[in-house]
């Protein structure tokens, strides 16, 4: 099979303005400093039209040698212009299936394919373009051949020549799980001002001059800018969410989940339910005081920050609490966790540790005072020991885990609040790490490790600040549970 | 449970000799050019580090420990941050044995065992004789492929 047609053009444009736009900067930058020769405006446009004839010829060329073909083996793609690529995909190992449109491409009726194995940091696989009709029946293809592939392999060899008839099944239904509501989509937006977004401002106070006798001016100043960059940021955070998240849906089609989103660029893509690594539950303060959690899927296909929501285009943006609970259980049927908290003394340790980080804080305060003479009461932070206690509390009284039959579940943060839930099936390690604080007070973190992408980022499943029998005991029952579980599935496919 | 090669010591000194220089040769290049104190900050940093740095190494050999259980690989090791690890067969993607100049010349190889997990996918166990290595990446592997049938390793 050949890409449409249509993305040559596509291609060729697309490349052709960022790579002018490239050129036009360097000449600018350039002009003027001797570096190249001047000009005439005649070899200007000779040299244009040669870097459009050039572009073309070449997005032609990469058009006429790109060839994919789709069989029960898997992808087969043939590809590159002067060295040339043969990749063969794995049915069994593609992961996720994205498609991707943009305002222009869906004009065009074109679309981006892109297929995610595990292995390997970058997407294994990249139609760019075909018809989304073609992509769209890729997707369903795949799944489609995959099962009659898992099928063939469960029902043994003698029934390979009934397989065509037998086997393969009428075509599932799709069957919706959930739809972002125009309310929840707008709360979401309202709300989804990122934390991150303010070491923006932490650029605010080198704007200020530090002259003496305006300093009262420049901080009533300061503070109405940094309090219209806030409002800014969030506007812009919120704008963001609402293209991203406009017409989320997600449903359930056989053993895959399908999602769809997004305003101007439309996304949507399939995950196969038996690829699923991690579930992630996260509630941040305000959504916990409004009942709203949401909910992201995580597979091993992605590289660390791939994709804009870290590793799991599959997730609820919000939804209420309980909508989100059901929604994890239809993915993944967990028992309702009942958290055991880390013991008291863990208390002590976050009080000690907020303490350490103020006097830290305050000794930087000092030292800019001393060099700069700015700012003048260094030992504010101090104050703020006495909320300490305060802090701690709340740290201690969010954390928790629950290790039950199937599945470990942890629960971490005040302010983002996350519960993971990690089915023993798809634990890689299981580390348990003591740093000299928690021996000094006899407690341990277990950290469950799964395939999971968005892992990378240090997200992993933690079981934070056990007493060191507990996490001991954790350690050694994850693992025996492994092995329970994969005797389990062992011995179901032989009795099949 | 299993100690390493008490001569890997000698493979960790070394490395804590190689970054006592650099840190030496960084605090020579400072006081140079910012500090202007004299050429002893540099010894004394150097010293410093290679103190340090022999009694970390001489530490990592004490707490050092590895078993080859039933299901799984099992391994401590940590100095300031005591880390043990569950690496089960079923999850070994790969098993390589390494060999640097330096083990070379202490006659040591290392045992490197990968799994597709985000954190922790390749663990390293130093300081075994070679014929130890190839013994254990052959015992990993033919435990690895035994206990895989037909699961994924993903």
């Amino acid at each position: 099979m050949k890409l449409h047609p249509l993305s040559v053009p596509y291609r060729a444009i697309s490349r052709g303005l960022s790579l002018g736009t490239t050129l036009v900067f360097i000449g600018i930058t350039l002009s003027g400093t001797g570096t190249i020769p001047r000009l005439a405006l005649p070899a200007l446009v000779a040299i244009a039209i040669f870097g459009v004839l050039a572009t073309a010829a070449w997005q032609v060329a990469y058009y006429r040698r790109f060839e994919y073909k789709l069989s029960d083996e898997g992808l087969d793609i043939a590809s590159g212009v002067i060295s040339r690529r043969n990749r063969e995909i794995p049915l069994r190992r593609i992961q996720n299936v994205d498609i991707s449109r943009n305002v222009v491409q869906r004009a065009l009726g074109l679309a981006a394919l892109d297929l995610e194995t595990a292995g390997g940091g970058e997407t294994e696989a990249s139609l760019r373009f075909v018809g989304y009709d073609e992509a769209k029946r890729l997707q369903r293809e795949i799944q489609r051949r995959k099962r009659r592939v898992n099928g063939r392999a469960v029902a043994g060899d003698e029934a390979e020549e009934v397989e065509a008839s037998a086997v393969e099944r009428p075509p599932e239904t799709e069957e919706q799980l959930f739809e972002l509501s125009a309310t929840e989509l707008a709360i979401l937006s309202v709300l989804s001002f990122d934390l991150r977004y303010f070491s923006l401002l932490a650029f605010g106070p080198v704007a200020f001059p530090f002259v003496p006798g305006i300093t009262e001016l420049a901080f009533v100043g300061g503070v109405m800018l940094a309090a219209m960059l806030a409002v800014a940021l969030w506007a812009i955070g919120a704008v963001v969410t609402f293209g991203r998240y406009y017409g989320f849906r997600l449903s359930r089609v056989g053993d895959e989940l399908r999602y769809e989103r997004g305003l101007l660029q439309r996304y949507d893509g399939s995950i196969p339910l038996e690829k699923v690594q991690t579930l992630t539950i996260r509630e941040n303060v305000l959504m916990r005081r409004f009942g709203y959690a949401a909910l992201a899927v995580e597979t091993a296909g992605y590289a660390p920050g791939q994709t804009p929501s870290g590793g799991s285009e599959a997730a609820v943006p919000l939804a209420t609490r309980e909508r989100v609970l059901e929604l994890a259980q239809e993915v993944e049927p967990f028992d309702p966790p009942e958290f055991s908290r880390p013991p008291k003394r863990a208390r002590r340790r976050y009080v000690a540790r907020y303490s350490l980080a103020l006097a830290g804080l305050s000794g930087v305060l000092f030292g800019a005072q001393a060099v700069f003479g700015w700012p003048d009461p260094w030992y504010l932070p101090l104050a703020l020991v006495l909320l300490t206690p305060v802090a701690a509390h709340l740290s201690w009284a969010n954390r928790g885990y629950d290790a039950r039959d199937r599945h470990v579940v942890t629960r971490n943060g005040f302010w983002r609040r996350t519960t993971k839930v990690v089915a023993y099936d798809r634990v890689q390690t299981v580390i348990q790490a003591q740093s000299p604080f928690q021996r000094r007070r006899r407690l341990a973190t277990v950290v469950v490790d799964t395939a999971s992408s968005a892992g990378f980022a240090g997200r992993e499943a933690r079981a934070v600040d056990l007493d060191t029998e507990d996490a001991a005991a954790l350690r050694e029952l994850v693992g025996r549970r492994l092995q329970e579980r994969l005797g389990e599935r062992r011995s179901n496919l032989d009795a099949r | 449970m299993e100690v390493l090669n008490p001569r890997v010591r000698f493979v960790w000194v070394v490395g804590a000799a190689v970054f006592a220089l650099v840190v030496g040769g960084g605090a020579f290049v400072a006081d140079r050019f910012v500090l202007g104190v004299g050429v002893w900050v540099a010894a004394v940093a150097a010293a410093l580090a290679l103190v340090l740095g022999v009694v970390h190494a001489l530490l990592k050999y004490r707490i050092w420990r590895f078993e080859v259980r039933g299901d799984d690989l099992y391994l401590e090791r940590g100095v300031v941050t005591r880390v043990n690890t569950v690496v089960p067969f079923v999850r070994v993607q790969h098993v390589d044995t390494q060999r640097g100049p330096v083990e070379r010349a202490a006659g040591l190889a290392s045992v490197v065992v990968y799994t597709a997990g985000s954190r922790g996918a390749d663990v390293t166990i130093p300081g075994l004789t070679p014929d130890r290595a190839d013994a254990l990446q052959e015992q990993l592997r033919s435990l690895a492929i035994e206990s895989e049938g037909e699961y994924d390793a993903v």
